[in-house]
């Protein structure tokens, strides 16, 4: 009980983070926090998080930025699921070696919202669309090493 | 994903879920919002007194122009008592507070805190102090999404106000500059004219600023001159905006019960542009098209 509300936490932070107002240059880049938070509980707790847990705060993603229902649900699960498969190999990476793992996984999750929202008529820019990935593949390293201190400072199994 | 596309069904279930989450735009402005009542309250005496001054004079002058503006006001009537027409200018407007801005860089959507119970439609026309800023999009029951003018999918009919030329301003994604659409290489139009709304597609008020021309290329291969708008409003700044209820629109009455999706209105008519253009469409085609 107390872990899931500690798990909820991070979502929530991660939630408020993807919506903290930014300076219009970095605006494009905007880490995919809630990604992020999505793939560490996944890789740590696979028994615990997984495609549900993903889709739903895929969903509250998608209320809160007034896209369709459900795409950012699916981009979301997809990136549950691609760490559902490589969790048991990621956990025994060094720190740059995942990240460079979390490159495809958060990649690709970023190519299937871009095809979602260009089915959904809006039309961005391409390479461009692709570097809050590479951001976040560069933060990989913190946001891992802040989650696992949360996990280990409360416990959470 | 569809479903929520093409079916209204899942409208209130989204409304809803809105309004549990919309307090997560509160909590990550309220680093903004903190710092802003801390300059408030260190603001010194004399800043405050000279603001004052400055107001006063501001209101002075407005309060002039008001006056000159009811006599307008009533000879715009009578002319059109002599014209027999029974259009009256009558507009009420709700203040607005900004609350958000869509996280996604690539679209100009913005977050106000008025919604369904402050009588918020879909479709509304938003405004700021200086300008046109742009439609409700999604109405939530105590916030509701404003695209703004300057969104790729956005399209609106305006006209010179200069000698009432008619084009289609489109937005372009970046919030400096708008696109005017289809307009002559011949067309009479020149740097620093101001281009108001039309009033044509039904949506937003006739007569209100949109912008500013700032650049005219006539290139003799293109099919059309490439006039770009600078927005008068402040897009990117206001805090306070205006929503309109105006005649033309019933108040909100005629597009609730139209339930019209202006979404979807907009990709078709982005479909529609993308296609081939030709040189012989009429501009007032677009414009039932693009409002």
């Amino acid at each position: 009980m107390r872990s899931s509300l500690i798990v909820g936490c991070t979502f929530l932070a991660a939630l408020i983070l993807s919506v903290v107002p930014m300076p219009t240059p970095f605006d494009a880049g905007r880490p995919m926090w809630l990604a992020m938070v999505v793939a560490y509980w996944v890789m740590a707790l696979p028994h615990r998080v997984g495609l549900l847990t993903a889709w739903v705060a895929g969903l509250a993603t998608d209320v809160l930025f007034g896209e369709l229902f459900g795409q950012n649900a699916l981009v979301l699960v997809m990136v549950a699921w691609l760490m559902l498969l490589l969790y048991q190999r990621i956990r025994r990476f060094p720190l740059w070696q995942q990240s460079l793992v979390m490159l495809p996984v958060l990649g690709i999750a970023h190519m299937v919202s871009l095809w979602l929202s260009s089915l959904a008529g809006n039309r961005p820019p391409m390479l461009l669309y692709l570097l809050p990935a590479v951001v976040s593949t560069v933060l990989w390293p913190w946001v891992f090493t802040i989650l696992r201190v949360i996990r280990r400072r409360f416990h959470v199994h | 994903m569809v479903v929520d596309a093409r079916v209204d069904a899942l409208k209130p279930l989204r409304s809803q879920l809105g309004m549990l989450l919309t307090p997560l735009y509160y909590v990550a402005e309220l680093p903004v919002r903190a710092w802003d009542t801390v300059y408030l309250q260190l603001t010194s005496r004399a800043d405050l007194i000279a603001e004052n001054e400055r107001l006063r004079a501001e209101a002075l002058l407005a309060k002039r122009k008001l006056q000159k503006l009811a006599a307008l006001t009533e000879q715009n009537v009578r002319l059109r008592e002599l014209l027999n027409s029974s259009e009256l200018l009558d507009e009420r407007v709700l203040v607005a507070e900004l609350i958000g801005v869509d996280p996604n860089a690539f679209s100009q959507r913005i977050l106000i805190d008025r919604g369904e119970r402050d009588g918020v439609f879909l479709g509304q026309p938003v405004l700021d102090a200086t300008g046109l800023m742009g439609q409700v999009v999604e109405v939530m029951p105590f916030t509701s999404r404003v695209l703004l003018i300057t969104d790729v999918s956005h399209s609106l009919p305006v006209q010179v106000n200069r000698n009432g030329l008619r084009a289609i301003a489109s937005g372009t994604g970046s919030s400096e500059w708008l696109e005017l659409r289809h307009v002559g290489d011949t067309a009479d139009i020149r740097v620093d004219d101001i281009v108001v709304s039309s009033g044509l597609g039904q949506r937003f008020p006739a007569g209100y600023p949109v912008g500013r021309v700032t650049h005219v290329n006539t290139d003799s291969s293109q099919p059309f001159a490439e006039v770009r708008v600078q927005p008068t409003a402040q897009l990117n700044r206001s805090r306070y905006l205006l929503l309109v209820f105006s005649p033309e629109s019933a108040y909100g009455d005629v597009f609730n019960s139209l339930s019209l999706e202006p979404d979807e209105a907009l990709i078709e008519a982005e479909d529609d542009e993308s296609a081939p253009l030709e040189s012989d469409t009429p501009p007032e085609q677009e414009q039932s098209d693009a409002q």
